[in-house]
């Protein structure tokens, strides 16, 4: 099979330094937030005959390698006690063909976030970068508990309400 | 929506996040493998979270970075990915086929669990629970979050009635007593924090015996 290095170059471009920061958003440091980094890129150069490069895609899908090791790499950090690949438990779209997201999806996905109040993009934000999300968001935006899951909750409303509601009420 | 009991939206959420503890992500996806449309909500989800990735600041790699991920790349070329073999249990949703179970251990009357062997989070860990047509569980609280999904049967609490598929959620303030309400016997999928109480004066008697 042949791969293309100059395409994976260019997404490595793009996305390994955003990697790198998506691991440190999640406390880890500097230095393993970079190996984080390069072992993702290196399962996406793995996977990549089963990829189809639309911008869209890519970003879903490298955003599903990335969410699948964090666990691994931030709890083995905290806790030094070996941990299973989450890839055993949580990988359902890795491969490209099954991303759910078609490009027209990816445009109402963005106006759909676009719509959310500052708050809401802040508490979705901090839900999918920070370890232990409720409790640290909590803190970060000193805030009680409560009021943190029922912002997400309203966040989350949102955007079903946003996501599916020009799907002729499927769902 | 789809009807039935669901997981909340932050849960769902922090599932697509990854940011739920293993043993709690392994009933989501159980009941995701179950219900189309919350595995296809958190789908989407996901596709929230690479826009959140795409929108982000980079941080500079090593100038090396991208030689050195090509030169890993060349030594394992053409390794393949093992895939994992499968337990014993066909009938379970293919997410949990893919952990080693430990034997059955016989809890009382027509009820029986076994280990998943899914990674564990502190005192959470995962079972299957199979308990017979017409039986009662012991009357309980939970010393933390439990989260369950039906597998095969059914059962309701004194509240609402949970079938294949439906996932519950009882946290710490939940006394409850589950009852199979199913002419088949009903298997559940558990992820369990801390040890269960059992209520009254036989749970007290028989609770040292009975440590799921």
């Amino acid at each position: 099979m042949r791969r293309d290095r100059e395409a994976f170059a260019r997404l490595f471009e793009h996305f390994a330094p955003r990697l790198k920061a998506y691991l440190m958003k999640a406390g880890a440091p500097a230095g393993a937030a970079e190996d984080f980094a390069q072992d993702a890129m290196l399962t996406v150069w793995r996977k990549a005959e089963l990829f189809d490069s639309t911008k869209a895609h890519a970003a879903t899908w490298i955003f599903t390698i990335a969410r699948n090791r964090r666990l691994d790499v931030l709890r083995q950090d905290a806790r030094r006690t070996p941990m299973p690949h989450l890839e055993l438990v949580q990988d359902e779209p890795e491969q490209p063909d099954q991303v759910f997201l078609a490009s027209e999806d990816a445009a109402r996905l963005k106006s759909a976030m676009e719509r959310l109040t500052k708050d809401q993009m802040e508490v979705l934000r901090l839900a999918f970068f920070q370890d232990n999300p409720h409790s640290e968001i909590a803190r970060r935006l000193d805030l009680p508990l409560g009021t943190v899951k029922s912002r997400i909750r309203k966040a989350m409303i949102k955007l079903r309400t946003l996501l599916e509601d020009d799907e002729g009420g499927q769902s | 929506m789809n009807g039935g009991h669901n997981p909340s939206e932050e849960r769902l959420l922090a599932y697509a996040a990854g940011t739920l503890s293993p043993p709690e992500a392994v009933v989501v996806a159980a009941h995701l493998a179950m219900r189309p449309a919350n595995d296809a909500w958190v789908r989407r989800l996901q596709a929230v979270g690479g826009r959140l990735l795409d929108d982000l600041e980079p941080e500079p790699l090593a100038d090396d970075a991208l030689a050195r991920v090509l030169a890993r790349a060349e030594v394992d070329a053409g390794e393949v990915l093992a895939s994992t073999p499968l337990n014993d249990m066909a009938g379970l949703p293919e997410p949990l086929r893919r952990y080693a179970l430990g034997p059955w251990r016989w809890l009382g009357p027509g009820m029986r669990a076994r280990d998943v062997h899914a990674p564990r989070d502190g005192d959470c860990r995962v079972i299957l629970l199979e308990i017979g047509p017409g039986r009662d569980t012991p009357r309980h609280t939970h010393g933390g979050v439990e989260l369950t999904c039906v597998i095969h049967g059914a059962y309701a609490t004194e509240t609402a009635r949970f079938d294949v598929g439906d996932f519950e959620e009882a946290d710490a303030e939940v006394l409850h007593q589950p009852r199979v309400v199913s002419p088949e016997a009903c298997l559940c999928v558990v992820a369990l924090d801390g040890q269960i109480e059992l209520d009254g004066w036989l749970g007290k008697l028989i609770q040292p015996f009975v440590r799921l």
